[in-house]
Formats: structure tokens, sequence, C-alpha cells
């Protein structure tokens, strides 16, 4: 390994700046023979323009070498080519786009850009286009993602899941939205993403240590999200989305418009939803040995309602393009009435029964604001890009007072929180990137810089997480080597500093405590100020290897994650879970190393892809469940610490698509997950929410309609999960289970609109099953039943473009 | 500089090795057991649904047991005046009506098991005081085994 390393090392300095010969590259882009303005036209991610009013693009001096071209443009597909230059001026043909009327197969993804993107990148990469989440739409966005091998959710509810990559999540993998990260995530397993699916165009989703581009917390993946690519110059238009849900007789409604001039455009997209109680094929589920009986099988109140608002506008320049994304995401559902979290709670049926769709208590309540600016350069030869972002997270819970431990017996009236809200978190957040990409001879280097600050205050009657202030800062150059066509080698560091500062934070009620056979009344501390700075250095090296009909990319890198605040500075007791969580001030920054390989092969009728990992953490931050109980700080619940231990964890993910005819094709999706703790006081045991071993069999038939319709589907799917055994505490084994599906999709056209509809049955056979990652699973919840999913979309279009382009 | 293809095999051959040789680990067995509450012996205490008086000491009875060692266990009584929890058993009790609490009794105590117990018969006396209100009590019984795995019994009782 040592030889792969030196290699790959050596590539990272080196950097002949050789005066290269170059080239003129010009051609023309045109649709149905009409010439295509203000189309996006870039040769590798290294030099870009757009085509002018005559479809026709040139860029004046391009250096020798090898590259892909480019051109992009909303509702067209993607065009890509590669190009040999070596000629002082080199003309493309016509280049003719095409509409975007693509649907995904099964799960795999045929956009030519996004497929290059993932072949050339050494990491293990998935791309999805915003259709394959219609396709296969669930309640959140990671449940429309959880057909992606190792990829998963930890979801609470109908409408709230959070990602789970490999077995990692919470802090351990990054979101990023508009370039920017998103943050308000890391609170607990029931809270959700605030993320409009609606408003995704590409999500990208990297499994293993991406830290090296993403920042610190991507030490166990990361899940970009890309907005809806710009529309055309001189072209005003939209899409109204709608979708509906048996199961929870959930709809959703988005609609979006855009209009641009030549330089000027303007977006907005509003999205609706509302759901009701989600419903399980079970009659009576038991809470420790209570028996709770659902009335018409919903769970009592799990209803929801969403309200989200985008907007975008900005100048796109030929030398300079500034762009602001402004969004408002509001969403409020209820937790399930009957237990909150592991206590079982009894409700007042006939209240909460006398509606599926109302929100009692307790519910969750949350408001995300963001404010992003993405300015991007083109001085000669490099590509830069400035983003800053303001973000506004806002989270209240609401649940009737409960005098847990040594907390009076009445509510005080003269508090100024309310004696409904449980917890409130607000946060904070500024961030700012920049970033330089320019290409010397066949290398391409980036340049970028990181900073965020963050400001976090807490409310409410209990208490979980102290308040903090952090920042953290990164600084990382990369460079993607195109050695010859078939190979390119990447080599990344990185270097990262930051700094958390923790509030202390008292009890507001005193505990009675025995000292020296005395007893005082305590206002107990529960966190006390802590300062701690951290900082890494990490480094990722990789290749992508690309002969012919074989492909292979392997990877190796590393990564750290700041300790969190609850992980240095809890002390309290979570009542969820009737755990007294204690914090350690000391924790050093997690680290991870990752080796990672793809091996695949490809050809018309065969699409394989095989992805083992190997992943080694020296100090996993763990929260070890002990024998001991603590009346003082605990009140008498179990004492949980966080600890550091060793982790192994290896797996391998399995993609392979078939295609028996024109028609027919069959996909199977696989993952397998291990992982366990080499030392410490769990030591052989696995870590929290490793999924169990699963298979994903799709079956499609294309159903070939000569007129009016295209990408006709049917579909079927059979999920095979395994049990999983290997548990910790306070986990509890789950049972395997099987469940089938059925898809159907066609997209009509109608005049110049293409209208989509996607038909899913999830769950068609109402199976009653338990998800080892679900956060209801510790109260053996069952998961949703059959779910009859329906989603259309309908474009409207005033084309102006074709007429202006005929008039100029 | 130039990567042949030899060296690129080399590479990958690394690679794929140091995956085998990680995944042919022994593997330990681990304890997942959760240890168990038993309150069938002959004089356990609580029951569901019983009754205690106030200003009598009252002694806890429990057979506690685990397939490899315990850990310790914690009592908590606490009321339930405003019926908002239940408890973890089948039988429901009689309860009185909904009530706001004046001086509810409050009892919270951890208590420790002798080191690498399997079975341990727990008995505690617990003193109710005379001037707490009378009325609908929980009586939380939480005991763990030597490596966390914790389980919990939630007894409804009467003081009166």
């Amino acid at each position: 390994m040592s030889r792969l390393f030196v290699c790959c090392l050596l590539f990272i300095g080196f950097s002949s700046i050789l005066h290269a010969q170059s080239s003129q590259l010009s051609g023309r882009v045109l649709l149905q023979g009409v010439p295509v303005p203000n189309a996006m036209v870039h040769v590798d991610s290294t030099f870009y323009t757009t085509t002018d009013q005559h479809g026709v693009f040139t860029f004046q001096a391009i250096p020798y070498g090898q590259y892909v071209l480019y051109v992009r443009h909303t509702g067209l597909q993607l065009f890509s080519k590669r190009l040999q230059l070596c000629k002082a001026i080199h003309y493309e043909q016509d280049i003719t786009l095409a509409w975007q009327l693509t649907t995904l197969h099964g799960i795999a993804v045929h956009e030519s850009v996004s497929t290059k993107k993932v072949q050339e990148s050494a990491m293990n990469l998935t791309i999805v286009q915003s259709d394959f989440i219609r396709k296969n739409l669930g309640g959140s966005l990671m449940q429309s993602l959880d057909k992606l091998p190792g990829v998963k959710s930890i979801g609470i509810g109908a409408g709230n899941s959070k990602p789970l990559i490999r077995g990692l999540g919470f802090n351990q993998v990054m979101v990023v939205e508009n370039g920017v990260k998103h943050e308000g995530q890391q609170w607990g397993a029931d809270h959700g993403l605030e993320i409009d699916q609606f408003a995704a165009g590409q999500v990208e989703i990297i499994k293993g240590p991406a830290s090296f581009m993403y920042g610190p917390d991507a030490i166990g993946g990361a899940i970009d999200i890309k907005p809806i690519s710009l529309p055309l110059a001189h072209t005003m238009g939209g899409t109204i989305d709608l979708a509906g849900k048996s199961n929870n007789g959930q709809w959703a409604a988005s609609g979006y418009f855009y209009v641009r001039t030549n330089r000027w455009f303007l977006t907005g997209r509003f999205s609706l939803s509302e759901y009701g109680d989600f419903r399980v094929p079970a009659d009576t589920v038991h809470v420790y040995s209570y028996a709770v009986p659902l009335y018409k099988q919903h769970v009592r109140n799990t209803a929801g309602k969403e309200r989200n608002i985008h907007l975008s506008t900005g100048w796109l320049g030929k030398k300079l393009a500034s762009i602001f994304y402004i969004s408002r995401v509001y969403n409020k559902s209820g937790f399930f009435a009957n237990a909150h979290g592991l206590e079982p709670r009894r409700v007042n049926h006939n209240l909460h029964d006398r509606s599926s769709r109302d929100i009692q208590m307790p519910a969750q309540e949350v408001t995300h604001h963001k404010i992003i600016n993405k300015t991007t350069f083109n001085l000669q030869q490099h590509h830069i890009e400035w983003q800053n972002g303001f973000q506004h997270n806002f989270r209240e819970e609401f649940n009737h007072y409960v005098n847990h431990g040594y907390m009076p017996p009445v509510y005080p009236t003269n508090r100024a929180t309310p004696a409904t809200l449980e917890r409130s978190y607000k946060k904070s957040v500024f961030t700012t990137a920049l970033k330089d990409e320019w290409k010397v001879g066949q290398h391409q280097f980036t340049i970028g810089a990181n900073a965020e600050w963050q400001h976090n205050q807490i409310d409410g009657w209990s208490f979980l997480i102290p308040a903090f202030t952090q920042w953290q800062g990164g600084l990382y150059v990369y460079d993607k080597w195109r050695v010859n066509n078939q190979v390119i080698l990447h080599g990344a560091l990185r270097y990262d500093l930051g700094r958390i500062k923790i509030e202390e934070y008292a009890d507001w009620f005193p505990s009675a405590i025995i000292e020296n056979g005395d007893t005082s009344q305590q206002y107990l501390v529960r966190s006390t100020a802590i300062s701690r700075r951290f900082a890494s250095l990490n480094w990722s090296v990789g290749i992508s290897y690309e002969p012919g009909r074989v492909f292979m990319k392997a990877n190796l890198g590393s990564s750290f994650r700041m300790p969190i605040a609850k992980e240095l500075g809890a002390n309290g007791v979570n009542y969820h879970y009737f755990r007294y969580e204690k914090g350690d001030a000391t924790l050093s920054p997690e680290r991870s190393y990752q080796a990672d390989i793809s091996l695949g092969w490809k050809d018309e009728k065969m699409h394989i892809t095989v992805s083992p990992f190997f992943n080694y953490f020296p100090n996993y931050i763990y929260l070890n469940p002990t024998s001991a109980h603590d009346y003082r700080y605990g009140a008498g619940n179990q004492v949980f610490y966080y600890a550091q231990s060793e982790v192994v964890r290896y797996g391998a993910e399995m993609q392979a698509q078939y295609s028996f005819s024109q028609q027919f094709e069959a996909t199977l999706a696989a993952e397998y997950l291990y992982n366990e703790q080499l030392s410490g006081a769990k030591k052989g045991y696995t870590i929290p929410f490793t999924p169990p071993p699963s298979a994903l069999l799709s079956l499609q038939y294309n159903i070939p309609f000569k007129q009016g319709m295209k990408d006709t589907y049917v579909g079927v799917e059979y999920r095979a999960v395994a049990a999983q055994n290997r548990v910790v505490p306070p986990e509890r084994k789950t049972p395997s289970y099987q469940l089938f599906g059925f898809n159907a999709g066609t997209a009509i056209r109608c005049q110049e609109q293409t209208i989509n509809i996607h038909l899913q049955i999830k769950n068609l056979f109402n199976t009653r099953y338990l998800d080892h990652t679900s956060f209801y699973r510790l109260i053996e919840l069952p998961e949703m039943g059959r779910n009859i999913v329906l989603s259309l979309q309908v474009p409207f279009t005033w084309r102006k473009r074709s007429e202006e382009a005929k008039g100029s | 500089m130039k990567m042949t293809r030899k060296n690129l095999s080399y590479c990958v051959l690394v690679f794929a090795t140091g995956m085998l040789f990680a995944c042919n680990k022994d593997k330990v067995e681990t304890d997942t057991t959760y240890p168990t509450i038993d309150l069938g012996i002959a004089g356990a205490s609580p029951v569901q649904c019983a009754v205690v008086e106030r200003g009598k000491p009252f002694v806890f009875k429990a057979k506690f047991s685990d397939n490899k060692a315990l850990g310790s266990y914690s009592l908590d009584i606490h009321h339930n005046f405003d019926h908002h929890t239940h408890s973890t058993e089948v039988k429901a009790c009689e309860e009185d009506a909904v009530k706001v609490p004046v001086t509810p009794m409050l009892y919270i105590k951890d208590y420790a098991i002798p080191a690498g117990r399997r079975e341990f018969v727990a008995t505690t006396e617990i003193d109710i005081p005379a001037h707490v209100d009378a009325g609908d009590y929980h009586f939380m019984i939480r005991l763990t085994d030597q490596e966390g795995w914790q389980t919990m019994r939630g007894i409804s009782i009467k003081i009166k």
C-alpha cells in the first residue's frame, strides 16, 4: 500500500507548469435545427462559456490535451463528448441537443454528464436526478433515496428522516444544499432534515469520508443537493407537481415558475403538503408489555404539514454570474402520542381519535431560513466560485409538562418558558467558501477555503444539549490529473481548525441531594463552560481507471469530525430513552481512514458495479451504556457516557442491471455492512444503527407505445432484508422481512409539453415489519403499511426563445 | 512520470488483499440478553395495583436475573395524579380522579448488586412518610446487567 501512497502523494506535489500550445475551440449548438442561445458550454470543469444569439460558442485558448466538452441547458438533455485538442483551430460540428425526456430505469442513472462525473471520481459517488426522486417519491427526501444501496434513513413517522450512509448518520454525514452545509440536523434521532424534496434538481451521494471537499463533518459521507438547472434565456414557464399518498392521506403540491431575460432570471417555488396519521398493519402495539390499541390502525398523532418557499434570482454574465437563493422551509409534525421516546404515555384517546389529521402534543415545529449567494468569475484559465450563506434554524418541541426526577410536581406559573415547551433550539449560522479551479497541462487544480460560525441557543423545561458557539475553518488543495485517456489520478490535502465554546447550564429546579446524611436542595450544574480547539490535517488519494468495458476506482482517505456540544458537555437525563447522558470535555476529534474500491463491467446489455470498502476509526465517539444508575445528576436513570473506541467497519454494495431485450430489464441492488468495536467497554459489539444486509430486485417492462406516450413502464420490486442480530445496548434484535412493490409510469406528450405520471404501490401486501434503523424500533412500532403513491408533473412553458433567436 | 498498467494492478491487489485480511477477523461472542425482573416470586412487592400505607415502612422485594452478570438497580416512586403516563404492565388498576399534587412523595435511589451475580433477590425497606399526598403512584424499577442492557418495570401503586 505504501507504494500507492508514495505514487499518489507525489502527484499532488507534481505540477509541471509547461508552456503548452493552445487551441481555439468553437462550435454551434442546435435544437431541432434552431440555434440555442445561452446554453452553458464547458470543457471539463475548467473552461466555461455560453452560446451567443446564433448558438455559437468560442473558447480562445485551451491548451492541447484531452478534454470532455459539455453543453447544458434547462429542459434539454445534457450533451458530452470527448475531445482531443491538437490543432490551433478546432471547430466542433453542429451539436444537436434533445429535449429532456429521460426517465430513470430502475435505480441506474443514465445521464451523460452525471455518468461522466461518477466515472471520473475516485470516490464512491452516486448521482440521481429529480425524476428519480419523483419516481420513487417517499415521505421525505431520504426516504425517496433509500433504494440506493448503502443509503438508508433514520426515520421518524411519515415525513421526517435523516440520512444514514453505510451505517453512519447524524453529524457524521454532511448535507449540503445549494453549495452550503445544511445545519440543524445534529440534535437527535427524532428530527429530520429541513429539505424540500421538490426543490432538489440533482442529488450527489458520496459514500465514505469526503472531508477534503466538504469539511470536517463529512466523515461518513456527504449528500449534496443541487438546485434545478437555470432557465433558458428569453423564456418563461414553470411546472406544477402534485402528489398523493394513500396510507396517511397525504397531498402535496409544488408550483415552480421561472422567467429569464438574456442575463437576468428569477425563479420561485411554493410547496405545500399535509398528511394525516400513518397506518400500520396492526390493531394493537405494545409499549413494553402495555397494550396500546390503535384506532383504525392509525399511529396516533403522527400527522404533519409542510410549507416551503424558495426564491432564486441572479445575473448571468459571460465572465461573472451571481445568484441568490432564499428559502424558508417550515414543518410541523406530531410524535406518536402513546410513547414519547421510550416513555409509555397515556393519552385521551377521544381527543386524539376525533381526527387523524390534527396535530396534538407531543409535536415538533421547525422553521429553517436560508439566504445563499453564489458568485462565479471566469478569469482566463480560472473558474472562481465564492459562496456566502446565512441560515437560521428554529425548532420547538411541544409536550405536556411531566415532572421527571426532581422537577416540581406543578409547573411554576412565574417561569417565562411556557409549560408546553419541552425544548427549543435556535441556531444561526454564517458560512463562506471560496474556491478556484484551473487547469495546467493535464492537471486540474482546485484550491479552496471555507469558514463557518454558528451560535446556538436553547430553551424549554427539559434539558438535553447546552447552548454553544462554534467556528470552523479549512483550507484545501485538490489535483485531478488526467494521466491518459484511461487513467485519472486524484490527490487532495486539507487542513481544518475549529473551536467550540459551550455555555454553562444549571437546572431551573432544585434537586434533593444527600451528602453526609444531610439533604440539601441544589440547583445542579448540568453543563460547565467549556472551550475547546481542534485542528486536523486530512488527505485523500484515488484513481479511476477505465480501459474499456471494465472500470475500476480506488480511493484512500482520511477524515475528521469535531465532537459536538452534547458529546462534550451533556450532563442530563434524556427522558426519551430514560438515560442519563454524560459528556466528556476531553474527547479528541474523531478520525476515520477509509479504503474504497469500485469494480465494474458494462456493455450494451449489462452494467454491474461492486463496491467494497474498509473503514477504520481509531477513536469513534460512542455513547456507552454502563451498568450503573445515578440518583444525583441522573435522577435514578442508567448512566451512559460518551467514550471513544477503535472501530472497524467494512462492507460492500453491489448494483447490477441487465437488459433482456429492448423492453425488459432487471436490476439488483444489494448491500452488506459489518461494524465492530475493537476496544473500550463494548469491545466486540457493533455500533448503533447498523443496517442489516439487504437486496432489492426490480423488474421493469418498458411498453413501446407508438404515439402520444413515451417512457411508459410497469415494474415490480422485491426487497429482502436480513435479520439484524448484532446489536449493542439499548438496541433490540430485528427480524428479517420481505417486501413487494409495484410501479408504473408514463410521459404523455401534450402539444409541446410532457406530463410525467408515476405510480407506486409500496408494501404491496401490507406486511408487518420492523425497520432496524427507525426511531420507533425500540418500542416495536411496525413500519407503514401499504401505500399507494401517485405523482404528476405538468410543465407549462411560454417559449419565446426560438422567436427571439429567429429575430436576431 | 507515467503510471504503468503493472503498477496499477499492483495497487489494486494491495487494496483487495487488505480488505480480505480485514474480513477474516475472529468474531467475539457478545452478550445480547436483557436482565429480567421477576415479581412472581413469593413475597414479591409491590405487585401491580398494590396499596401501601403512609407512615409505615414498605418492603420492596423482587428477583433479578441475568445470563452473565447483573449490574445495578434503581427505584423511583413518583406520583401519577394527572394520569399522564401509564405503567408497563398489562393489567390496568382502578384510579382516583385526576388531582393537583401538593406534597407528592418522590423517592429516587440507586442500589448496587454484588459483582458477578447471575441471580439476586433484592429486598429494600422504603419509608412512606406520613405527610405525603395519598393517591396514584408509579413504582419504577430499573435493572441493568454488566454490559449495560436495561430492563424497566413501571408498577402502578396506590398510597393511602
